[in-house]
Protein backbone atom coordinates (compact mmCIF):
# COMPACT_ATOMS: atom_id res chain seq x y z
CA UNK A 1 0.00 0.00 0.00
CA UNK A 2 1.68 3.22 -1.17
CA UNK A 3 1.80 6.36 1.34
CA UNK A 4 -1.62 7.69 1.20
CA UNK A 5 -3.09 4.09 1.69
CA UNK A 6 -1.30 4.17 4.77
CA UNK A 7 -3.19 7.25 5.72
CA UNK A 8 -6.69 5.91 4.95
CA UNK A 9 -6.02 2.51 6.61
CA UNK A 10 -4.87 4.59 9.64
CA UNK A 11 -7.78 6.33 9.88
CA UNK A 12 -9.73 2.97 9.66
CA UNK A 13 -8.01 1.13 12.58
CA UNK A 14 -8.77 4.41 14.19
CA UNK A 15 -13.02 4.17 13.74
CA UNK A 16 -12.24 0.40 14.20
CA UNK A 17 -10.65 1.25 17.57
CA UNK A 18 -13.08 3.15 18.44
CA UNK A 19 -16.48 1.26 17.83
CA UNK A 20 -17.70 3.60 15.33
CA UNK A 21 -20.92 3.77 13.97
CA UNK A 22 -21.06 6.65 11.14
CA UNK A 23 -19.77 6.94 7.47
CA UNK A 24 -16.30 8.26 6.13
CA UNK A 25 -16.88 10.22 3.34
CA UNK A 26 -14.25 10.55 0.08
CA UNK A 27 -14.02 13.15 -2.67
CA UNK A 28 -11.81 13.89 -5.27
CA UNK A 29 -11.51 12.11 -8.78
CA UNK A 30 -13.22 9.20 -6.86
CA UNK A 31 -15.78 10.13 -4.58
CA UNK A 32 -17.75 7.91 -1.93
CA UNK A 33 -18.01 6.40 1.72
CA UNK A 34 -17.33 3.80 3.77
CA UNK A 35 -20.07 2.88 6.47
CA UNK A 36 -19.36 1.76 9.60
CA UNK A 37 -21.47 -0.40 12.15
CA UNK A 38 -19.89 -0.94 15.81
CA UNK A 39 -16.53 -0.36 14.77
CA UNK A 40 -16.77 -2.88 11.47
CA UNK A 41 -17.36 -1.90 7.84
CA UNK A 42 -20.75 -2.87 6.46
CA UNK A 43 -20.34 -1.23 3.31
CA UNK A 44 -18.33 0.98 0.77
CA UNK A 45 -19.72 2.78 -1.87
CA UNK A 46 -17.59 4.81 -4.81
CA UNK A 47 -18.31 6.86 -8.15
CA UNK A 48 -15.88 4.86 -10.13
CA UNK A 49 -17.45 1.55 -8.97
CA UNK A 50 -20.86 0.01 -9.82
CA UNK A 51 -21.63 -0.67 -5.96
CA UNK A 52 -24.98 -0.70 -5.25
CA UNK A 53 -26.37 -1.72 -8.67
CA UNK A 54 -24.21 -4.62 -7.67
CA UNK A 55 -26.19 -5.34 -4.30
CA UNK A 56 -29.98 -4.42 -6.53
CA UNK A 57 -29.07 -6.72 -9.32
CA UNK A 58 -28.54 -9.69 -6.79
CA UNK A 59 -31.63 -8.90 -4.79
CA UNK A 60 -30.54 -8.19 -1.97
CA UNK A 61 -31.96 -5.71 0.81
CA UNK A 62 -30.06 -3.03 2.47
CA UNK A 63 -31.45 -1.91 5.99
CA UNK A 64 -35.04 -3.51 6.81
CA UNK A 65 -34.92 -6.71 4.91
CA UNK A 66 -35.15 -10.66 5.68
CA UNK A 67 -32.62 -11.03 7.95
CA UNK A 68 -29.72 -13.34 6.70
CA UNK A 69 -30.09 -16.10 9.14
CA UNK A 70 -33.92 -16.73 7.79
CA UNK A 71 -32.25 -17.35 4.28
CA UNK A 72 -31.26 -20.60 2.62
CA UNK A 73 -27.84 -21.63 3.19
CA UNK A 74 -26.76 -20.81 -0.53
CA UNK A 75 -28.93 -17.73 -1.10
CA UNK A 76 -27.59 -16.59 2.24
CA UNK A 77 -24.05 -16.82 0.95
CA UNK A 78 -25.30 -15.00 -2.07
CA UNK A 79 -26.69 -12.35 -0.11
CA UNK A 80 -23.08 -11.91 1.78
CA UNK A 81 -21.21 -11.86 -1.29
CA UNK A 82 -23.14 -9.62 -2.93
CA UNK A 83 -22.54 -6.96 -0.17
CA UNK A 84 -19.23 -7.71 0.81
CA UNK A 85 -17.73 -7.99 -3.56
CA UNK A 86 -18.96 -4.51 -3.84
CA UNK A 87 -17.84 -3.09 -0.92
CA UNK A 88 -14.69 -4.04 -1.19
CA UNK A 89 -14.22 -3.10 -4.80
CA UNK A 90 -15.08 -0.01 -3.53
CA UNK A 91 -12.62 0.55 -1.00
CA UNK A 92 -9.94 -0.84 -3.15
CA UNK A 93 -11.12 2.06 -5.38
CA UNK A 94 -11.32 4.69 -2.77
CA UNK A 95 -7.71 3.50 -1.00
CA UNK A 96 -5.93 5.00 -4.14
CA UNK A 97 -3.93 8.70 -4.04
CA UNK A 98 -6.96 10.08 -5.93
CA UNK A 99 -9.43 9.74 -3.04
CA UNK A 100 -9.30 12.00 0.12
CA UNK A 101 -11.35 11.80 2.93
CA UNK A 102 -13.48 13.90 5.15
CA UNK A 103 -14.80 14.56 8.83
CA UNK A 104 -16.55 10.78 10.08
CA UNK A 105 -19.74 11.50 10.31
CA UNK A 106 -21.60 9.70 13.37
CA UNK A 107 -25.23 7.94 12.86
CA UNK A 108 -27.05 5.83 15.18
CA UNK A 109 -28.47 3.68 12.17
CA UNK A 110 -26.15 1.06 10.02
CA UNK A 111 -26.41 2.39 6.22
CA UNK A 112 -26.25 -1.59 5.81
CA UNK A 113 -26.94 -4.52 7.25
CA UNK A 114 -24.75 -5.15 9.96
CA UNK A 115 -24.71 -8.73 9.82
CA UNK A 116 -22.35 -8.21 6.94
CA UNK A 117 -20.13 -6.47 8.57
CA UNK A 118 -16.27 -6.81 8.00
CA UNK A 119 -13.48 -6.67 10.19
CA UNK A 120 -11.31 -3.52 9.43
CA UNK A 121 -7.79 -5.48 9.40
CA UNK A 122 -9.54 -8.44 6.95
CA UNK A 123 -10.76 -5.71 4.52
CA UNK A 124 -7.14 -3.76 4.37
CA UNK A 125 -5.19 -7.12 4.07
CA UNK A 126 -8.25 -7.93 0.70
CA UNK A 127 -7.26 -4.71 -0.47
CA UNK A 128 -3.94 -5.03 -0.49
CA UNK A 129 -4.26 -8.69 -1.80
CA UNK A 130 -6.25 -7.25 -4.15
CA UNK A 131 -3.48 -4.63 -5.27
CA UNK A 132 -0.74 -6.86 -5.78
CA UNK A 133 -3.21 -8.87 -8.40
CA UNK A 134 -3.67 -5.97 -10.36
CA UNK A 135 -0.23 -5.68 -10.39
CA UNK A 136 0.46 -8.58 -11.84
CA UNK A 137 -2.45 -7.86 -14.40
CA UNK A 138 -1.08 -3.99 -15.02
CA UNK A 139 1.72 -5.10 -17.66
CA UNK A 140 -1.07 -6.34 -19.98
CA UNK A 141 -4.55 -4.50 -18.67
CA UNK A 142 -5.91 -2.75 -16.38
CA UNK A 143 -9.36 -1.41 -15.61
CA UNK A 144 -9.23 1.54 -17.64
CA UNK A 145 -7.43 0.12 -20.33
CA UNK A 146 -9.46 -0.12 -23.69
CA UNK A 147 -9.92 -3.68 -25.21
CA UNK A 148 -11.62 -5.69 -28.52
CA UNK A 149 -12.18 -8.18 -29.27
CA UNK A 150 -9.32 -10.74 -31.52
CA UNK A 151 -10.61 -10.05 -35.13
CA UNK A 152 -8.84 -13.66 -35.87
CA UNK A 153 -9.89 -16.98 -35.01
CA UNK A 154 -8.06 -19.85 -36.68
CA UNK A 155 -7.81 -22.39 -33.83
CA UNK A 156 -9.52 -25.25 -32.42
CA UNK A 157 -12.60 -24.46 -30.31
CA UNK A 158 -12.35 -23.52 -26.78
CA UNK A 159 -15.09 -23.53 -24.18
CA UNK A 160 -15.59 -20.43 -21.90
CA UNK A 161 -17.75 -19.74 -18.35
CA UNK A 162 -20.85 -17.71 -18.47
CA UNK A 163 -19.44 -15.17 -16.71
CA UNK A 164 -16.63 -15.27 -19.61
CA UNK A 165 -19.23 -15.05 -22.66
CA UNK A 166 -21.09 -12.39 -21.02
CA UNK A 167 -18.38 -10.15 -21.27
CA UNK A 168 -17.01 -11.19 -24.29
CA UNK A 169 -20.83 -10.39 -26.19
CA UNK A 170 -20.43 -6.91 -25.24
CA UNK A 171 -16.78 -6.25 -25.96
CA UNK A 172 -16.82 -3.46 -28.88
CA UNK A 173 -14.15 -1.23 -29.27
CA UNK A 174 -12.58 1.30 -27.20
CA UNK A 175 -14.34 -0.35 -24.39
CA UNK A 176 -12.73 -0.98 -20.63
CA UNK A 177 -13.24 -3.47 -18.26
CA UNK A 178 -14.36 -0.90 -15.77
CA UNK A 179 -17.40 0.29 -18.11
CA UNK A 180 -17.92 -4.05 -18.71
CA UNK A 181 -18.54 -4.07 -15.16
CA UNK A 182 -21.19 -0.86 -15.21
CA UNK A 183 -22.97 -3.00 -17.62
CA UNK A 184 -23.01 -6.31 -16.43
CA UNK A 185 -23.42 -4.98 -12.85
CA UNK A 186 -20.37 -6.87 -11.24
CA UNK A 187 -17.37 -5.72 -9.59
CA UNK A 188 -14.66 -3.53 -11.44
CA UNK A 189 -11.72 -6.21 -10.16
CA UNK A 190 -13.79 -9.57 -10.98
CA UNK A 191 -14.56 -8.23 -14.33
CA UNK A 192 -10.90 -6.84 -14.88
CA UNK A 193 -9.45 -10.18 -13.89
CA UNK A 194 -12.07 -12.04 -16.57
CA UNK A 195 -10.80 -9.90 -19.39
CA UNK A 196 -7.16 -10.51 -18.56
CA UNK A 197 -8.00 -14.29 -18.71
CA UNK A 198 -9.77 -13.60 -22.06
CA UNK A 199 -6.54 -11.89 -23.20
CA UNK A 200 -4.95 -14.98 -22.33
CA UNK A 201 -7.17 -17.12 -24.21
CA UNK A 202 -6.41 -14.06 -27.15
CA UNK A 203 -10.19 -13.64 -27.72
CA UNK A 204 -9.24 -10.40 -26.67
CA UNK A 205 -6.87 -7.63 -27.41
CA UNK A 206 -5.57 -4.64 -25.16
CA UNK A 207 -5.23 -1.68 -27.16
CA UNK A 208 -1.95 -0.84 -28.32
CA UNK A 209 -1.30 -4.75 -28.23
CA UNK A 210 -1.00 -6.29 -32.35
CA UNK A 211 -4.61 -8.43 -32.22
CA UNK A 212 -2.40 -12.25 -32.38
CA UNK A 213 -3.76 -15.50 -33.50
CA UNK A 214 -6.47 -16.54 -31.55
CA UNK A 215 -6.34 -19.64 -29.56
CA UNK A 216 -9.60 -20.43 -30.04
CA UNK A 217 -11.87 -20.95 -33.61
CA UNK A 218 -15.06 -21.84 -32.12
CA UNK A 219 -16.35 -20.82 -29.14
CA UNK A 220 -18.76 -23.45 -28.13
CA UNK A 221 -21.28 -23.80 -25.70
CA UNK A 222 -23.54 -26.34 -24.11
CA UNK A 223 -27.23 -26.52 -24.66
CA UNK A 224 -27.07 -26.12 -21.21
CA UNK A 225 -25.22 -23.27 -21.30
CA UNK A 226 -28.23 -19.94 -21.75
CA UNK A 227 -29.23 -21.65 -18.15
CA UNK A 228 -26.32 -21.70 -16.24
CA UNK A 229 -25.59 -18.17 -17.74
CA UNK A 230 -28.19 -16.77 -15.53
CA UNK A 231 -30.41 -15.96 -18.40
CA UNK A 232 -28.69 -13.40 -20.20
CA UNK A 233 -30.37 -13.43 -23.16
CA UNK A 234 -33.59 -12.60 -21.17
CA UNK A 235 -30.78 -9.75 -19.23
CA UNK A 236 -29.94 -8.43 -22.81
CA UNK A 237 -33.54 -8.02 -23.71
CA UNK A 238 -34.21 -6.44 -20.26
CA UNK A 239 -31.42 -3.84 -20.67
CA UNK A 240 -32.25 -3.36 -24.15
CA UNK A 241 -29.27 -4.18 -25.18
CA UNK A 242 -30.01 -5.11 -28.83
CA UNK A 243 -26.63 -4.05 -29.86
CA UNK A 244 -25.08 -6.69 -27.89
CA UNK A 245 -27.27 -9.54 -28.64
CA UNK A 246 -26.52 -8.23 -32.52
CA UNK A 247 -22.69 -8.84 -31.36
CA UNK A 248 -23.68 -12.55 -30.12
CA UNK A 249 -25.18 -12.44 -33.31
CA UNK A 250 -22.26 -11.48 -35.08
CA UNK A 251 -20.20 -14.18 -33.08
CA UNK A 252 -22.25 -16.63 -34.66
CA UNK A 253 -22.24 -15.67 -38.36
CA UNK A 254 -18.38 -15.68 -37.68
CA UNK A 255 -18.49 -19.14 -37.11
CA UNK A 256 -18.77 -19.71 -33.59
CA UNK A 257 -21.65 -21.16 -33.06
CA UNK A 258 -21.74 -23.92 -30.56
CA UNK A 259 -20.54 -27.33 -32.49
CA UNK A 260 -23.15 -29.40 -32.49
CA UNK A 261 -25.94 -27.47 -30.98
CA UNK A 262 -26.48 -24.50 -33.50
CA UNK A 263 -26.70 -22.60 -30.94
CA UNK A 264 -24.40 -19.75 -29.49
CA UNK A 265 -25.33 -19.49 -25.97
CA UNK A 266 -23.06 -19.15 -22.70
CA UNK A 267 -20.28 -22.09 -22.53
CA UNK A 268 -19.54 -23.09 -19.44
CA UNK A 269 -16.10 -24.49 -19.17
CA UNK A 270 -16.94 -27.58 -18.25
CA UNK A 271 -16.75 -27.18 -14.46
CA UNK A 272 -18.63 -23.79 -14.30
CA UNK A 273 -15.18 -22.54 -12.85
CA UNK A 274 -13.82 -19.43 -14.53
CA UNK A 275 -11.58 -20.63 -17.79
CA UNK A 276 -8.69 -19.40 -17.82
CA UNK A 277 -7.00 -18.66 -20.91
CA UNK A 278 -3.19 -20.73 -22.00
CA UNK A 279 -0.19 -19.34 -23.41
CA UNK A 280 0.59 -22.94 -25.72
CA UNK A 281 -2.79 -23.54 -27.24
CA UNK A 282 -3.30 -21.92 -31.19
CA UNK A 283 -0.32 -20.15 -33.07
CA UNK A 284 2.74 -21.11 -31.57
CA UNK A 285 4.26 -17.60 -30.57
CA UNK A 286 4.10 -18.50 -26.54
CA UNK A 287 4.63 -14.78 -25.73
CA UNK A 288 1.00 -14.31 -23.92
CA UNK A 289 0.24 -13.29 -20.84
CA UNK A 290 0.55 -15.20 -17.81
CA UNK A 291 -2.14 -16.74 -15.92
CA UNK A 292 -3.33 -15.05 -12.97
CA UNK A 293 -1.51 -16.60 -9.80
CA UNK A 294 -3.55 -15.93 -6.56
CA UNK A 295 -0.91 -17.37 -4.68
CA UNK A 296 1.91 -14.90 -5.93
CA UNK A 297 -0.12 -12.57 -4.48
CA UNK A 298 -0.19 -13.91 -1.27
CA UNK A 299 3.53 -15.03 -1.36
CA UNK A 300 4.45 -11.62 -2.15
CA UNK A 301 3.80 -10.56 0.90
CA UNK A 302 6.38 -8.68 3.00
CA UNK A 303 5.86 -10.63 6.06
CA UNK A 304 5.43 -14.00 4.63
CA UNK A 305 7.67 -16.57 5.85
CA UNK A 306 10.10 -18.57 3.78
CA UNK A 307 11.14 -21.76 4.80
CA UNK A 308 14.03 -22.51 2.81
CA UNK A 309 13.71 -26.00 1.01
CA UNK A 310 14.89 -29.48 3.12
CA UNK A 311 17.40 -31.50 1.25
CA UNK A 312 14.92 -34.80 1.74
CA UNK A 313 11.80 -33.10 1.03
CA UNK A 314 11.55 -33.26 -2.23
CA UNK A 315 13.97 -30.40 -3.08
CA UNK A 316 16.58 -31.07 -5.54
CA UNK A 317 20.23 -30.28 -5.28
CA UNK A 318 21.58 -27.94 -7.86
CA UNK A 319 24.83 -27.49 -9.54
CA UNK A 320 27.98 -29.98 -9.39
CA UNK A 321 28.71 -31.92 -5.97
CA UNK A 322 32.11 -31.14 -4.09
CA UNK A 323 35.05 -33.31 -5.14
CA UNK A 324 37.72 -34.21 -2.77
CA UNK A 325 40.79 -32.73 -2.28
CA UNK A 326 42.99 -34.31 -4.87
CA UNK A 327 45.52 -36.55 -2.78
CA UNK B 1 -10.73 -11.63 4.06
CA UNK B 2 -13.36 -13.70 5.93
CA UNK B 3 -17.48 -12.13 6.43
CA UNK B 4 -17.67 -13.47 10.28
CA UNK B 5 -21.29 -14.75 9.71
CA UNK B 6 -20.23 -16.51 7.11
CA UNK B 7 -17.64 -18.82 8.89
CA UNK B 8 -21.08 -20.56 10.79
CA UNK B 9 -21.74 -22.03 7.65
CA UNK B 10 -18.90 -24.19 7.66
CA UNK B 11 -19.70 -25.42 10.88
CA UNK B 12 -20.57 -29.35 9.61
CA UNK B 13 -17.81 -29.48 7.31
CA UNK B 14 -15.39 -28.34 10.64
CA UNK B 15 -16.97 -31.92 12.35
CA UNK B 16 -15.71 -33.89 9.72
CA UNK B 17 -12.97 -36.20 11.26
CA UNK B 18 -9.07 -34.68 10.54
CA UNK B 19 -10.73 -30.70 9.36
CA UNK B 20 -8.07 -29.07 9.80
CA UNK B 21 -9.35 -26.22 7.55
CA UNK B 22 -12.31 -25.25 5.56
CA UNK B 23 -13.12 -22.53 3.76
CA UNK B 24 -15.15 -20.84 0.83
CA UNK B 25 -13.08 -19.33 -1.81
CA UNK B 26 -14.70 -16.85 -4.49
CA UNK B 27 -12.93 -18.22 -7.76
CA UNK B 28 -12.95 -15.55 -9.84
CA UNK B 29 -11.44 -13.31 -7.52
CA UNK B 30 -9.29 -15.67 -4.69
CA UNK B 31 -10.84 -14.06 -2.03
CA UNK B 32 -11.98 -15.99 1.00
CA UNK B 33 -15.39 -15.36 2.43
CA UNK B 34 -15.53 -18.13 5.13
CA UNK B 35 -12.97 -19.92 7.07
CA UNK B 36 -12.54 -22.04 9.94
CA UNK B 37 -9.29 -23.19 11.12
CA UNK B 38 -8.09 -25.88 13.47
CA UNK B 39 -4.60 -26.07 12.90
CA UNK B 40 -2.67 -22.54 12.71
CA UNK B 41 0.41 -23.72 11.67
CA UNK B 42 -1.50 -23.82 7.74
CA UNK B 43 -1.18 -20.64 6.20
CA UNK B 44 -5.08 -19.46 5.15
CA UNK B 45 -4.05 -17.00 2.46
CA UNK B 46 -1.86 -19.70 0.66
CA UNK B 47 -3.97 -22.41 0.80
CA UNK B 48 -7.10 -20.22 -0.61
CA UNK B 49 -4.78 -18.77 -3.05
CA UNK B 50 -3.40 -22.36 -4.45
CA UNK B 51 -7.04 -23.86 -4.27
CA UNK B 52 -8.26 -20.87 -6.56
CA UNK B 53 -5.19 -21.06 -8.72
CA UNK B 54 -5.73 -24.87 -8.97
CA UNK B 55 -9.22 -24.55 -9.89
CA UNK B 56 -8.38 -22.05 -13.03
CA UNK B 57 -5.68 -24.26 -14.16
CA UNK B 58 -8.74 -27.06 -14.50
CA UNK B 59 -10.86 -24.72 -15.66
CA UNK B 60 -8.27 -23.70 -18.26
CA UNK B 61 -7.78 -27.51 -19.06
CA UNK B 62 -11.83 -28.10 -19.10
CA UNK B 63 -12.00 -25.18 -21.47
CA UNK B 64 -9.25 -26.43 -24.13
CA UNK B 65 -10.62 -30.25 -23.51
CA UNK B 66 -14.22 -28.48 -24.57
CA UNK B 67 -16.06 -31.94 -23.93
CA UNK B 68 -18.32 -31.00 -21.49
CA UNK B 69 -17.08 -33.07 -19.02
CA UNK B 70 -17.88 -31.08 -15.75
CA UNK B 71 -15.58 -30.96 -12.47
CA UNK B 72 -16.48 -32.68 -8.95
CA UNK B 73 -13.31 -32.03 -7.08
CA UNK B 74 -9.94 -32.31 -6.63
CA UNK B 75 -7.79 -33.88 -4.02
CA UNK B 76 -3.52 -33.16 -3.64
CA UNK B 77 -2.04 -35.82 -1.64
CA UNK B 78 0.92 -34.19 0.77
CA UNK B 79 2.73 -36.06 3.25
CA UNK B 80 0.51 -35.09 6.02
CA UNK B 81 -2.83 -33.50 4.68
CA UNK B 82 -5.51 -33.99 2.13
CA UNK B 83 -6.46 -30.67 0.35
CA UNK B 84 -10.29 -31.45 -0.94
CA UNK B 85 -11.17 -28.53 -3.71
CA UNK B 86 -14.98 -28.95 -4.33
CA UNK B 87 -16.95 -26.24 -6.35
CA UNK B 88 -20.05 -25.50 -4.66
CA UNK B 89 -22.32 -25.59 -7.70
CA UNK B 90 -20.98 -25.74 -10.73
CA UNK B 91 -23.65 -23.35 -12.25
CA UNK B 92 -23.81 -20.58 -10.05
CA UNK B 93 -23.14 -17.05 -12.00
CA UNK B 94 -20.36 -16.43 -8.61
CA UNK B 95 -18.55 -19.47 -9.23
CA UNK B 96 -17.70 -20.29 -5.20
CA UNK B 97 -15.34 -22.94 -4.15
CA UNK B 98 -14.80 -24.92 -0.56
CA UNK B 99 -11.36 -26.42 0.49
CA UNK B 100 -11.12 -28.78 3.32
CA UNK B 101 -8.10 -29.59 4.59
CA UNK B 102 -7.55 -32.88 5.90
CA UNK B 103 -5.26 -34.51 8.49
CA UNK B 104 -4.36 -37.60 6.73
CA UNK B 105 -3.70 -39.65 10.58
CA UNK B 106 -7.08 -38.71 11.20
CA UNK B 107 -9.32 -38.78 8.49
CA UNK B 108 -11.20 -41.25 6.46
CA UNK B 109 -10.69 -39.76 2.83
CA UNK B 110 -13.76 -41.22 1.50
CA UNK B 111 -15.60 -40.74 3.77
CA UNK B 112 -14.61 -37.16 4.14
CA UNK B 113 -15.01 -36.58 0.60
CA UNK B 114 -18.76 -38.06 0.92
CA UNK B 115 -19.38 -35.58 3.47
CA UNK B 116 -18.24 -33.06 1.61
CA UNK B 117 -20.45 -33.55 -1.45
CA UNK B 118 -23.48 -33.79 1.02
CA UNK B 119 -22.43 -30.40 2.30
CA UNK B 120 -22.60 -28.89 -1.06
CA UNK B 121 -25.73 -30.36 -2.20
CA UNK B 122 -27.38 -29.43 1.37
CA UNK B 123 -25.90 -25.78 0.75
CA UNK B 124 -28.28 -25.24 -2.92
CA UNK B 125 -31.07 -27.05 -1.08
Amino acid sequence: MDGYGNLIAGRLRKLAAAGSTGTLPFSGHCGGAIHFHDGQVVYAESTRTPGTRVVAAAGVPLPGGPPLAALPPLTRLAAILAVTEPAVDAALELMSAESRYGRFRPARVPAADPACGIPVDSLLAEVTRRQRLLRQLATVVTADTAVARNPELNSPGVQVSARQWAVLIRVRPGITPRALAWELRRSVFSTTAEVYRLLVLRLLFAAGQPARAAATGLVSAGAAGLEAAGLEAAGLEAAGLEAAGLEAAGLEAAGLEAAGTGTAGMGTAGTGTTGMGTTGAGPADGHGPALISFIRAVASEPGATRRPARIGSGARRQGPLALPPAG
Amino acid sequence: MTVPVADTLLVPVARIDGCALACLIDASTGMVIAAMQREGSISLPAAAGGAADIANVVGLLSGELATGDGLEDVILTFNHHFHVIRPVRPDMDTQILLLVILDRTRTNLAMARRAIRDFCTSLSA
